[in-house]
């Protein structure tokens, strides 16, 4: 048996974030721990959402060819992380969506620049993850000694606790059990593969940046065994996208 | 990292999907957590009439229920703000949730309240949703329980973003036409 669960759910990041911490520790210590996650949560949304018109990233979408964007750690980790992918899938990941693959790179990760006017970035594949990885070390670092952070179904367990994890039946409605989780992430992922097949896929991985990313990889090549994920010690599943015949 | 694999896919498929559900805070405790300098918190019920209802729709906002509970926050004879309970349903989920609003009009936060993930079909029943929305009854923090974390694709909160710009605009009108009593 757990001891005490305190559970908060906002919405953030264009989802329901939920921050659970199970601890024998004081009430107000642990409210106060999980208001640090909120908080870092909301300023990196801040900071990197497309739709925040001061983000950094929407700065660079209202740029001219060939500027240069200061930017803040948490942009240069994603934005790495981003292009360690991209150069590794061959452009399979591709954070602009289309339009200018390789038109921009991160400089001294500090400046992010940009190669092409065209080229618009969009990190909601890469940055819900991330945000999950930061909310988990502010709850750390206040003192919270085991726990979870879930967006939206990218989520991270930490400290001595398994996570009973459901999945969502996306074309009926309802939960099944899935998996549980230790001391690392899963995310789950559903899109539309180049050919046009709807996949559905989750990645465990050590940190919640690399799941959130790799399921991207899973469901662009249908591979749940991309040797991409080995690389990054994550783990991967293909969902069944049918039709299910129980009511 | 450890992760177990409860159920492989394929068995997992064809078994029938549960519901499931989680309370994080009563509208009590959230109305304490949004103002917590409020010595005292005043219930109201916001009523909007059709003409009030019309208004709202000529604002772009559809007003979907024409009821909603509300606490007034004080601190001695100052108002700090409002706190209305709404809830809305997503295509697998209903959320329930409360809107901090100060005395200027502005947000001051937001906090779910509950959250239940169901079947399609259920969601859109009434007695589902009565039991649902009616859920202010004092409860503790949940406590030890194993109601697990769902792992689904993002879900839309496209619902409660809209569920909140109707609160904010209902909350507006109702200061406008005195019907607060703040």
């Amino acid at each position: 048996m757990r001891a005490a669960s305190w559970r908060r759910a906002r919405p953030l990041l264009g989802t329901l974030v939920e921050i659970g911490v199970d601890s024998a520790t004081d009430g107000a210590d642990v409210a106060c721990a999980i208001e640090a996650g909120f908080a870092r949560i909301a300023t990196l949304q801040a900071q990197l959402s497309r739709f925040e018109p001061e983000s950094e990233i929407a700065r660079f979408n209202a740029a001219s060819a060939g500027a240069r964007i200061p930017i803040h750690d948490d942009a240069a980790v994603v934005l790495d992380a981003a292009a360690v992918l991209r150069d590794a899938s061959a452009g399979a990941f591709d954070v602009t969506l289309g339009s200018g693959i390789w038109e921009w790179r991160v400089e001294d990760a500090r400046v992010l620049v940009k190669l092409a006017g065209g080229v618009r970035i969009d990190l909601g594949g890469i940055a819900k993850g991330h945000a999950v990885d930061c909310a988990v070390a502010a709850l750390v670092a206040h003192g919270a000694t085991a726990g979870w952070v879930n967006a939206g179904g990218d989520l991270r367990a930490f400290g001595a606790l398994a996570l009973p994890i459901e999945l969502r039946d996306e074309n009926h409605g309802g939960v099944r059990p899935f998996a549980t989780l230790a001391d690392g992430a899963l995310a789950t992922s559903r899109g539309v593969a180049p050919g046009g097949e709807l996949r559905h896929a989750s990645v465990a991985a050590p940190t919640c940046l690399w799941a959130d990313a790799l399921t991207k990889i899973v469901v662009a090549s249908g591979q749940a065994e991309h040797p991409l994920l080995a690389r990054f010690g994550a783990r991967g599943w293909l969902h069944s996208t049918q039709a299910l015949a129980v009511a | 990292m450890r992760l177990v694999v409860t159920t492989v896919a394929a068995a997992a498929a064809f078994a029938p999907a549960g519901a499931f559900a989680v309370d994080y805070l009563t509208f009590e405790q959230a109305a304490q957590l949004i103002f917590p300098d409020a010595d005292r918190f005043e219930a109201r019920e916001i009523a909007l009439d059709a003409t009030q209802l019309q208004a709202l729709a000529d604002g772009g906002v559809r007003g979907r229920s024409a009821r909603w509970t509300a606490r007034i926050a004080r601190h001695g004879d100052a108002v700090l703000g409002i706190v209305v309970a709404d809830a809305v349903i997503g295509k697998f989920e209903l959320i329930s949730y409360a809107v901090g609003i100060d005395s200027a009009g502005a947000i001051r936060q937001i906090e779910i309240l509950s959250y239940r993930e169901s079947h399609g079909g259920e969601v859109r029943l009434p007695a589902w949703r009565r039991q649902f929305v009616g859920k202010t009854a004092a409860s503790p923090l949940r406590v030890g329980d194993d109601i697990a974390n769902i792992s689904g694709a993002t879900l839309s909160c496209t619902h409660l973003a809209e569920g909140v710009r109707r609160i904010v605009a209902v909350v507006a009108l109702a200061r406008r036409s005195g019907g607060l009593g703040e």
